[in-house]
Order: structure tokens, then sequence, then C-alpha cells
């Protein structure tokens, strides 16, 4: 399968170097048509990691990476001027508090139509035509009206449509959806992730999509990356991470999944908090909470050091999970 | 549309307000009002008492407070609010032609602190922190403590008498516009520019600022299309704040410059007690002020459509 993303060694700053890393060592790659699910607690790194493959971080935070490539395009070398024809045309995004994404001011229907003109070329009048179209196509009732209403007239499920017409107004090849329903009740958040579903296989982009719940994911995703504290803490086929999870830390997920979380999305049975990690100077970071039972060698393994994430399809950054453990501590 | 109407309620209800307490000022003010009267219409004031029982009763001024207030309400609706004491023409007109005078010069003012306030406020907020930010700022909270008696021949002095490129006072033509407005704009500008930058750096907060970038706006587009907009509704208040504040006109910036407009022309009223005056010029100041107001919410509600949602469903 032909890479879509790469990403390697993706890691977030705090602010100039040397600094805090609050994302580290992500690496991810995303074929075509495929839809990766980036899972962790929140604060777990999820949305920065998100928001620096577009240059979207907030001030003062920075991001660096050995390789971020989309297709051809190298990310990292990009222009400005040049991201801003990825933005909206080759990568759409999606956010989860939908209804803030829309500007109050400004009509729906005029948002939808900026990446038409924009990507399209469309004149005034074939964009508000195209937009009404893809309004319609995204499931938005009346879309003739609907094009003239504010955010504010919009529900939640409905400004999320307006939001998933507007990313795929520019036909993007990589859809970062950061939590597109977690803000929604269920049986809309049903609805938005068929929806997804049905766009993807229309129009065969690929989804990065982004959750504190593994219940949401396992519907939609191809394969699974979870996130702890920063970092990619296992990684493979969907199917595999959910029925023989290797981490720790995903195991407490599924079986936090399966309880079914808070509306907030804390989970609701991992031991500890996520805070733990930023003490922990060395060793794995997840040490304060797990509750994996290992024989000697191990434990002292995971205070030693780190585990690496290995680069096969199923892989996990736990010393218990290694095949051969070969790096004794120095 | 039932907006409009309460609004126009109020508006009518505050000038009716206005009004009366405005009539009453000659009989509020210490004195017998038949006395103030008469230095108006008499050059001789030492009028023995029978004459003045005489005109009190033909000046109606015997009759229940009420009916005179009618009358003169009446009087005043058909644009007759008497003779100027001192210069014996009617205040209507005198007060028509200064204000004319005064609202060009500070919509012009107004204007050209609102042009530049966006300006420099938005580059403030995109450069936020940055030398180009702390400048502008510590600048703008510089010209706020410039006072305009010393910025006035400041100007003059180097515009008119040195480069003679402007005239130095008189009302004729735009060009005499030019040094009043300057003067009269360096301080609303700073604060406009202090606002702008303040709630340009809340919208360029907001998620939805983000997402206009995640659609492929460009910076820029973002500012213009979703930045200023938002930005703009604080500014919006205190520009009608400012503009009916100096349509009461500037006392210092028209005697300076020797405009005539309203500040002159009420500073010389009061100084020289001319009552009518007075009482034109105070309604004339309220009924604008109530104008103003409603003008800016209905500008505030064509910009942002929650408020308008509010008015609708109210
Ligand atoms: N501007 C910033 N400066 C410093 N730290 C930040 C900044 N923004 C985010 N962080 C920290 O980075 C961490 C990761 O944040 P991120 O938003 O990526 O988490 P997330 O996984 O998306 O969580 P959520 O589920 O809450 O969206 C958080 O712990 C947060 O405190
Ligand atoms: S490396 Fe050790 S501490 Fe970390 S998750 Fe695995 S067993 Fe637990
Ligand atoms: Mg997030």
């Amino acid at each position: 399968m032909a890479e879509l993303l790469t990403v390697e060694n993706l890691a977030v700053h705090t602010g100039p170097r040397p600094a805090e890393k609050i994302v580290d060592g992500v690496s991810l790659t995303m074929g075509e048509s495929e839809v990766l699910a980036l899972v962790g607690e929140s604060g777990s790194g999820k949305s920065l990691t998100a928001m620096s493959l577009v240059r979207l971080l907030p001030r003062p935070l920075t991001a660096g990476a050995d390789v971020l490539t989309l297709d051809d395009v190298d990310l990292l070398r990009a222009t400005d001027r040049s991201m801003d024809q990825i933005r909206g045309g080759r990568i759409g995004m999606l956010f989860q508090q939908p209804k803030h994404m829309l500007d109050p001011t400004s009509t729906v229907g005029a948002q939808v139509a900026e990446p038409l003109r924009r990507f399209r070329g469309m004149n005034r009048a074939a964009a508000r035509q195209a937009t009404i179209e893809l309004l319609r196509d995204v499931g938005v009732p009346e879309p003739e009206r609907r094009a003239r209403s504010y955010a504010h007239q919009l529900s939640g499920g409905l400004a999320q449509r307006v939001m998933i017409a507007a990313a795929l107004a520019g036909q993007p090849r990589l859809l970062i959806a950061d939590e597109p329903t977690t803000a929604l009740d269920v049986t809309v958040e049903a609805q938005i992730l068929r929806l997804l579903a049905a766009k993807k296989a229309e129009l065969g982009m690929s989804i990065l999509f982004i959750s504190h719940d593994l219940g949401v994911v396992s519907s939609i995703a191809d394969r699974i990356a979870v996130m702890y504290a920063g970092r990619i803490v296992e990684q493979g086929p969907a199917g595999e991470v959910l029925t023989a999870p290797q981490h720790p830390y995903t195991r407490a997920l599924i079986e936090c999944s399966l309880l079914r979380p808070g509306p907030s999305g804390e989970l609701c049975s991992i031991p500890g908090h996520a805070d733990s990690a930023l003490r922990i100077t060395s060793g794995c970071r997840f040490r304060p909470r797990c509750t994996a039972t290992h024989d000697a060698h191990i434990e002292h393994q995971c205070a030693a050091a780190e585990p690496a994430l290995a680069t096969q399809s199923h892989a996990t950054r736990c010393w218990i999970g290694m095949p051969t453990q070969v790096k004794e501590p120095a | 549309m039932f907006f409009l109407i309460r609004r126009l309620a109020v508006l009518v209800g505050t000038l009716v307000i206005a009004s009366f307490v405005v009539f009453l000022i000659p009989y509020l003010t210490p004195g017998d009002p038949v006395r103030k009267i008469l230095r108006g219409r008499v050059s001789d004031l030492n009028v023995d008492p029978v004459t003045l029982e005489n005109l009190r009763r033909s000046y109606g001024l015997d009759r229940p407070l009420l009916t005179q207030f009618w009358d003169w309400l009446v009087k005043a609706l058909r644009g007759d609010l008497g003779l100027s004491y001192t210069r014996r023409s009617p205040v209507t007109e005198m007060i028509g032609s200064a204000l004319g005078v005064t609202t060009v010069l500070a919509i012009t003012s107004l204007l050209i602190a609102l042009v530049a306030a966006l300006l420099f406020g938005s580059l403030a907020a995109v450069k936020r922190g940055r030398p180009t930010d702390t400048a502008i700022t510590s600048i703008t909270q510089g010209f706020v403590a410039i006072p305009e008696y010393w910025l006035a021949p400041v100007l003059i002095l180097v515009f008119a008498l040195q480069l003679g490129a402007l005239p130095s006072a008189g009302w004729r033509g735009p060009e005499s516009l030019v040094l009043p407005c300057l003067t009269l704009a360096l301080r609303p500008m700073s604060y406009f520019t202090q606002v702008t930058r303040a709630s340009m750096i809340d919208v360029l907060e907001s998620p939805h600022i983000t997402a206009a970038r995640a659609r492929g706006l460009t910076f820029g587009a973002t500012m213009i299309r979703h930045g200023l907009r938002n930005a703009l509704l604080p500014v919006i208040t205190l520009f009608s704040v400012w503009l009916a504040g100096l349509l009461g006109g500037s006392v210092v910036v028209e005697v300076i410059f020797s405009i005539p407009g309203m500040g002159r022309l009420l500073y010389e009223s009061v100084i020289n007690n001319d009552i009518p005056t007075i009482q034109a010029g105070v309604i004339s100041l309220v009924g604008l002020a109530v104008l103003i107001t409603t003008l800016t919410d209905m500008g505030y509600t064509l910009i942002n459509p929650t408020v308008r949602a509010a008015h609708v469903s109210a």
C-alpha cells in the first residue's frame, strides 16, 4: 500500500529549544483510504500531534520531526504559502466543538464556500450552488435555508455536518478529525460516524481519527495508535489492538470503554493520574500507574529505561511485550 | 420590528423628559424668570414692579408650569426655541449651523481615528509581545496624555507657521479641517487602538480562527473575513460614545482654530447666561446622543447575528 502520510520522530516543544517536550518520538504512517485512530486520555498530546501536522500549533509551541511527508510533499520544508494550499486542500480538519469552530458573524454557507472558491476556482454563484449541494450531500436538511443560517442557530450535530461539508469542499486526501463526536450525544455521534465512514468509502480519503474512546473508534478504525504522555505506546491493526492489547495502558483503556467513560471523557478505572508522567525522568512513563505483574528483571528495566516502540505492524512500548530483551540498562 | 418601535419609544420618552428639564432651566436657576427673559429683550433692567407684573402676564409666566411647558414644547416642535439673548437671532438657526460644523469636525476626526486604530490595533495584536506591539502600545498610551491645548498650537506652529502648508485657523474648505481633526483624533485614536488590540487578541485566540486557517484561508484572509468583523464590535460601542461626546463640540479646539461650532457657541451662551441658546443646545445634544445610541445598537445587530437573535426572540 502506498504511504499517504509518513511521520517520523515528531516532537512538540513548549517553546524555543531547549524546552520541555510535550509530544515526543511520535512516528505514524497512513496508507491511502485508511482510518488510523489516535487514542488516549485527555492531555496525552493527540491534538498537538494533529496540529503540528498542519503547522497550526498555538504559540509558543514548536514542532520538529525527522520526516514529515504527505504524498510527495515534504511538510517540514514546505513554505508557509504552500501550507496554505495544503490546509483545506489536501488536508481537511474537523474539531471537537463544531459550533465554536464556526464564525458567529458569518453565515454557514459563506464558510463552506471559502474552500470552493479558493481551491476549486469557483466564482461566487457557482460556489453558492456547490455549497448547497455539499450541505445536502452531508445530510443537512433544507440546505438552501441552512446555508443562510448562523452557527448559533444550529444544533451540535448539524454544525458538525457543516464542518464536514467545509472540510470536504477542498477534496482532501487526508481528513484529520479531532474528537469530532465527543461533544455530541450518542445517537448523533453514531450518525456522524456513519457519515464519515460513507464519505471515506465514496471519496477514498484517509482519516486520522482522534478520540479518547476506544469504543467509538472500534467501528471506524483500520489501525489504532494509543498515546500516553506524548508518546505512542501501542500501535497496530484495530482488530489486534482491541482483542489482543499488549500494553497495560491499552488494556486499561479497553476495560474503561466497556464500562462507558463519563461524558467528560476521563477514564474510569485507571488508577493514578496522567500528570504522574510529568515527574518521570527515566524509565517507562506509565510506571506510576502500571498494574501489570512482572518479574524482577523486567521491573528493573521499567525503572531504568524507556522501552522503544518497535517497527513491526503490531508494536508496543512496554518491556513485557518486547520480543527479545536485548537492551541491558547502561 | 418590535425592537425598532421600542427603541423609538425610548427615544421620544428621553427627549420629552430632557425637554422638561431644559424648560425648567430659567426657573431652577436663581433669580426671577421674568427678569432673566427681559435681559434678552430690553437693555434697561430697572423696570417698575407694575410693568414687571404686566410683562409676567403677557408672557404667560403666571400660568401653571405644565401649561407653560406645553406651549413651549409645541413651539419647540415647530422649531421655535426663541431668540438668543445676545445675538438676537433665532437659536434654532444658530444651533443648526454650529451643529453642522461640529458634526463635520467630529465625524472626520473619528473616522481618521478609527482607520488608524484598526490598522495599528490589529498590527499590535498580531505582533503581540514583540517590539512592534510594545511600540504601538506605549506610544498610544503616551498620546492619551497629550492635551489638546498643547497639541493644537504645536501643529499650528509646524504645519501652518513653519511649513505654511495649511491654514492656522478659520473654517474655509477641506484644508482648514486637517489640523483641528488631527488634534481631535489623537486621543480617540489611542483609545480605539487599545480596544482594537485587546478585542483582536481575544478573537485571534477563538477556535473559529483556527478552523478558518484549517479550511486553507491565509492568515490575511482569515483576519479580514473572520477577525476584523468580530473584533470591531467593542470598537463600535466606543466610537459611538466618542461621537456623542464630540458633538458637544470641543471648546479648546474650536477657540484655538476659530471654528464656529457647538463648543464655542455653548461656551459663550453659558458665559452670557443666554438661556434660549443653552436650552436649544442641550436638547439637540440629548436628542443626538439618544439617536446615536439607537443607531449603534442597530449597527451592532447588523454585524452580530447573535444579538439579532436576542432581539427577535425578545
Ligand atoms: N500552549 C501550551 N503550552 C504548554 N502546554 C500545552 C499547551 N497546549 C497544550 N499543552 C499541554 O500539552 C498536553 C497535550 O495536549 P493536547 O491538547 O494535545 O491533548 P489531547 O490529547 O488532545 O487531550 P484532549 O482529549 O483534552 O483534547 C496537555 O497536557 C497540555 O497541558
Ligand atoms: S514498561 Fe514496565 S512500567 Fe511500562 S507499561 Fe510496561 S510493564 Fe508497565
Ligand atoms: Mg484534544
